[in-house]
């Protein structure tokens, strides 16, 4: 692919720093509001409504805490060993001065990312075991490469006069990689697993189908049973987690990036 | 082991090469259809807001809010709306396809060199010959990314609109799911998921030669 279609994609997806500074935008404060709007609404509707013994059995609030937490379980564990495995290995791969390598490293990612997540995830339960484990393999094998690709080419991006520059002032390759190199690829590292943190929760919503749990379950039954108000609010929780991680992320996104950049 | 896994691979394929086949079309149906949607769409909004600061942060905003709901959640949701089926898996994956689409022409518009803009306007065009003589062209190629982004993102979506009703490939990822320990529920997977890995990367390359034919000639490389 070339760099001007990655460019476009990046644009795409929103990864390309353009919100320097605005912290306080309306973004900043629309999305909370948006969330907490929503949900009680949803809350509003729920106690209108009177509701039959099967409905009551999943609307309830342990039910409720119990799916998110396995939901949350799933999509934070799954993020963490992303994080611990793509970075580094991004950070490996950029030692290596192969353009065979790279190549052969971004074709797969690309092939990666047009595999459908509901196919992998079934797959590995059909030919393994179902649970949570599974689809915790899933996710990770899903997400690693995307993350590792945004590491590579956030430390690729660097102007090579700054790493030059601080070699040539005596800095030993460690001290490039730590004080130069990660600091400037840090947010494009952080826009990798801000993506895949919200694509986690999108597909541990999928896990359900390999019996893992999660809010996923809520839509499944309500949809089998034709309950309505259990699949909205299956639905709509598991909508304001993804909208609430990614506002997350994207102050952390903010709060992280070197002054200066 | 591997060996018998092909040869019942091959012998799954030969039996139901028909039914493969129609799910695949439908799948390629289902995506080129919502894109096309999405297209009339999402260009036109761009057009509308590009040049408008507090509708075009509106518009892009919630773009990005749109991205982050999980596909089955929006599927889902749509279900007590529109019933199963075609109609519901086309609104649903039109919904996503929009979203980059929208970006992509906004950001398109906006990096027209604005002398180039105002050349036209000196030559005499008017507001909507300019816009679809000079700008639109010019930000062709980035509005054209953007369908293609849209492309791979409704691909792997659609698998999931299976679950709805809807119609492809996802269908047999489903089947697999559901005949989960007899001798056909691996092939059922694998070739649903596979299926949809090649369609992805034919409709990809596709774009390719879309864009090289539709962008105009003074933009070429």
């Amino acid at each position: 692919m070339s760099v001007q279609a990655s460019r476009d994609i990046a644009t795409a997806f929103g990864t390309a720093s353009n919100r320097r500074g605005k912290y306080f935008s309306v973004k900043r404060f629309g999305t909370p509001v948006v969330i907490v709007v929503v949900l009680a609404v949803l809350f509003w509707w729920l106690s209108s409504l009177t509701l039959d013994s099967i409905e009551q059995r999943t609307l309830n609030w342990p039910y409720l805490w119990e799916r998110t937490y396995e939901h949350l379980r799933l999509t934070v564990i799954a993020s963490a060993i992303i994080a611990v495995i793509a970075i580094p290995a991004g950070i490996i791969l950029s030692r290596v001065r192969s353009k065979v390598v790279h190549a052969v490293v971004f074709s797969i990612a690309n092939i990666g990312q047009s595999t459908p997540a509901i196919g992998l995830v079934i797959l590995l339960a059909i030919v393994w075991e179902t649970g949570f484990k599974v689809a915790l393999i899933g996710l990770v094998a899903y997400s690693v490469l995307p993350v590792l690709r945004n590491t590579l080419v956030g430390i690729q991006q660097i102007d090579a006069s700054l790493t030059e520059a601080a070699r040539g002032m005596g800095m030993k390759p460690l001290q490039v990689l730590l004080r130069i190199e990660l600091p400037l690829a840090v947010p494009v590292i952080i826009a990798g697993l801000r993506t895949a943190l919200v694509f986690c929760v999108g597909v541990a919503t999928v896990a359900t189908f390999i019996n893992a749990g999660g809010l996923g379950d809520m839509i499944v039954n309500g949809l089998k049973l034709q309950r309505w108000p259990v699949l909205v609010t299956g639905a709509v929780v598991v909508s304001c987690i993804a909208l609430a991680i990614d506002w997350l992320a994207g102050l952390a996104e903010d709060l992280i990036k070197p002054k200066g950049t | 082991m591997d060996n018998s896994f092909f040869t019942r691979l091959g012998s799954f394929l030969s039996t139901r090469s028909a039914d493969i086949a129609a799910s695949a079309t439908e799948h390629l149906v289902v995506v080129l259809v919502s894109l096309l949607i999405a297209t009339v769409i999402g260009v036109g909004i761009g057009i509308l807001v590009w040049d408008r600061p507090i509708s075009r942060s509106l518009a892009i905003a919630s773009a990005g809010v749109g991205l982050t709901i999980p596909s089955m959640a929006l599927l889902a949701l749509l279900i007590p709306i529109l019933g199963l089926g075609w109609l519901p898996t086309i609104v649903g994956l039109a919904f996503y396809a929009l979203l980059p689409i929208i970006r992509n022409t906004v950001v398109g518009l906006q990096e027209v060199p604005a002398a180039v803009s105002e050349s036209a306007r000196g030559m005499g065009m008017g507001t909507t010959k300019t816009l679809f003589l000079v700008q639109l062209p010019m930000a062709w190629p980035v509005v054209l990314t953007g369908v293609r982004v849209s492309a791979q993102l409704t691909m792997g979506i659609a698998a999931i609109a299976a679950y709805v009703g809807g119609p492809g490939l996802g269908e047999m990822i489903f089947k697999g799911l559901s005949s989960l320990g007899s001798r056909n529920a691996v092939n059922y997977a694998v070739v649903g998921t596979a299926g949809v890995i090649i369609l992805a990367l034919l409709l990809d390359a596709a774009f390719v030669a879309i864009r090289r034919l539709t962008t105009s000639r003074g933009l070429r490389v």
